[in-house]
C-alpha cells in the first residue's frame, strides 16, 4: 500500500513513538488522525503536521472507552472519507512485583494493586482490541486497503514488575495471528495486521520505569543505546509499504540479548 | 473566518492557503486544534459545512453521567474512594444540539 494518499489514525500518536509514526506517515503523504488523552499533546503534534504542509485531525478521547473509539473512527472517515492504517500505540506502565515481603518477617507486606493490574489491562490491552476492531470494521465495510498495527513490547517475554504489562503486551502480540486467521476464514482479503514490539526506546514513558533496572537492561543491547521512536515509525512505514509483512511480530530492540534468553 | 457555535464550543474555520483549519475555544480562553490543512480546494461555505460535520462526530452533544467507578476505586492504603471518573464508560450520546434538548424540571 501506497503511503501517499492513505488516511492513518494513530492513537496515543500526541507523544512519543505515536507522536513518531504520525510524523513519519504525514511526512510521506498521509492524512493523519492523532488521537490522545492529553489535549496539549495533540496541539502540539496537530500544529507540527500543519508546519510540515500535512493534513491532521486531533481527537481527544480514551481508548478504554467503546463510544470514544466509534468516535474516532467515525471521526477520522468523516473528515478524510477512508481509514487505512490503524495503529494502537496508546500504552502506560504501572509497575511493581506481585508481592512485596517484609525483609525481617519474610510475610507479604503489599500485593499489586487491582488498580494498577486493571489500568494497564484497560488500556493496553482492551484499548488496543477496540481500535483494532472499530477500525477493521471500518475497512472491511469501507472496502478499503487496510493495515492493523497493535504495539506490543519486548517485554511480552516476560519482564519481573510487570506481570500487569507483560501479560497485556503478549496478548497484543498474539493478535496479527488470530485476526489474519479470522480474516482468511472470512474471506477477507483487503486488511493485513502487523504488530510492532519495540525494544526499550527513549519515550518519555521510560523515566516512570525504574532507571537502575533500565541501566542494566541496556547493558543487554548490542546497539549500545536507546532505539529512537523514528525507527519504529520508519519500520511502521515499511509495514505499510510491503505486503508480503502480514500476521505476525516483529521485535525492534537494537540487539537485545537477555542472558538465556530470560527477561530480567 | 466563519465561526459557529456546537455543543457550547465555539469553533473557527480559517484558511490557511487552498485549504482550512479547525481551532476551538477551550474553556480557560486558549484555542486548540481539531484539525490542520484540511479540505482542499473548497469553497468557505462548503469547508465550513464540512467543518460542521466533522464536530458533529467527534464533539457528540451529550449527557455524561458520571457514576461512580466502584470496580476502579483509588486506594490509600486500606482507604477505598470511589470517586467520580470521567473515564466512566456511562455516556449517553445526544445527536442533538444541546439548546434543543428538552428541559424538565
Ligand atoms: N518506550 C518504550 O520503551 C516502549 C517499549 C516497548 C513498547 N512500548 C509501547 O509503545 C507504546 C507507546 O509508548 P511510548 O513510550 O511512546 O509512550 P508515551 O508515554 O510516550 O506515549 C503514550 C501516549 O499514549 C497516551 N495515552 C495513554 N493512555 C491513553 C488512553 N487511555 N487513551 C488515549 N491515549 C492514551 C498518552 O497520553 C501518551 O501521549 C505503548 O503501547 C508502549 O507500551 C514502549
Amino acid at each position: 500500500m501506497d503511503i501517499k494518499g492513505s488516511v492513518a489514525l494513530v492513537t496515543g500518536g500526541g507523544n512519543g513513538i505515536g507522536e513518531a509514526v504520525v510524523k513519519h506517515l504525514a511526512r510521506q503523504g498521509a492524512k493523519v488522525a492523532v488521537v490522545d488523552m492529553a489535549q496539549k499533546n495533540i496541539d502540539r503534534v496537530v500544529k507540527d503536521i500543519k508546519e510540515m504542509g500535512g493534513e491532521a485531525i486531533g481527537i481527544q478521547a480514551n481508548v478504554t472507552s467503546e463510544a470514544d473509539t466509534a468516535r474516532y473512527i467515525k471521526g477520522t472517515v468523516e473528515a478524510f472519507g477512508k481509514l487505512n492504517i490503524a495503529v494502537s500505540c496508546a500504552g502506560i506502565i504501572r509497575d511493581g512485583t506481585m508481592l512485596s515481603l517484609d525483609k525481617e518477617t519474610g510475610q507479604v507486606s503489599k500485593k499489586l494493586d487491582l488498580a494498577k493490574w486493571q489500568a494497564v489491562i484497560d488500556t493496553n490491552l482492551t484499548g488496543t482490541f477496540l481500535t483494532m476492531r472499530d477500525a477493521a470494521e471500518a475497512m472491511v465495510n469501507g472496502g478499503w486497503e487496510g493495515l492493523l498495527v497493535p504495539i506490543s513490547s519486548v517485554n511480552k517475554a516476560g519482564q519481573v514488575g510487570q506481570l500487569n504489562y507483560s501479560s497485556a503486551k503478549v496478548a497484543d502480540a498474539l493478535m496479527p495471528k488470530i485476526i489474519v486467521g479470522e480474516f482468511l476464514m472470512r474471506g477477507i482479503r483487503n486488511i493485513r495486521c502487523v504488530a510492532i514490539a519495540p525494544g526499550y526506546t527513549a519515550t518519555p514513558m521510560l523515566t516512570g520505569m525504574n532507571q537502575d533496572a533500565l541501566k542494566a537492561i541496556l547493558e543487554d543491547v548490542h546497539l549500545g543505546r536507546l532505539v529512537a521512536p523514528e525507527e519504529i515509525a520508519s519500520l511502521i512505514g515499511h509495514c505499510v509499504e510491503n505486503q508480503a509483512l502480514n500476521a505476525t511480530t516483529i521485535e525492534i530492540t537494537g540487539g537485545l540479548c537477555y542472558p538465556k534468553g530470560i527477561a530480567k | 473566518m466563519p465561526t459557529f457555535t456546537y455543543n457550547d464550543i465555539t469553533f473557527t474555520v480559517a484558511s490557511s492557503g487552498d485549504r482550512w483549519d479547525l481551532s476551538y475555544a477551550l474553556p480557560n480562553g486558549a484555542s486548540a486544534l481539531a484539525g490542520a490543512g484540511l479540505f482542499a480546494g473548497l469553497a468557505e461555505a462548503e469547508a465550513t459545512a464540512r467543518a460542521l460535520a466533522l464536530v458533529k462526530t467527534i464533539f457528540p452533544v451529550g449527557i455524561k453521567s458520571v457514576g461512580p467507578d466502584v470496580a476502579h476505586p483509588n486506594t490509600i492504603g486500606d482507604l477505598k474512594i470511589v470517586g467520580p471518573d470521567v473515564t466512566h464508560p456511562n455516556f449517553i450520546y445526544w445527536n442533538k444540539d444541546s439548546v434543543s434538548c428538552p428541559k424538565q424540571l
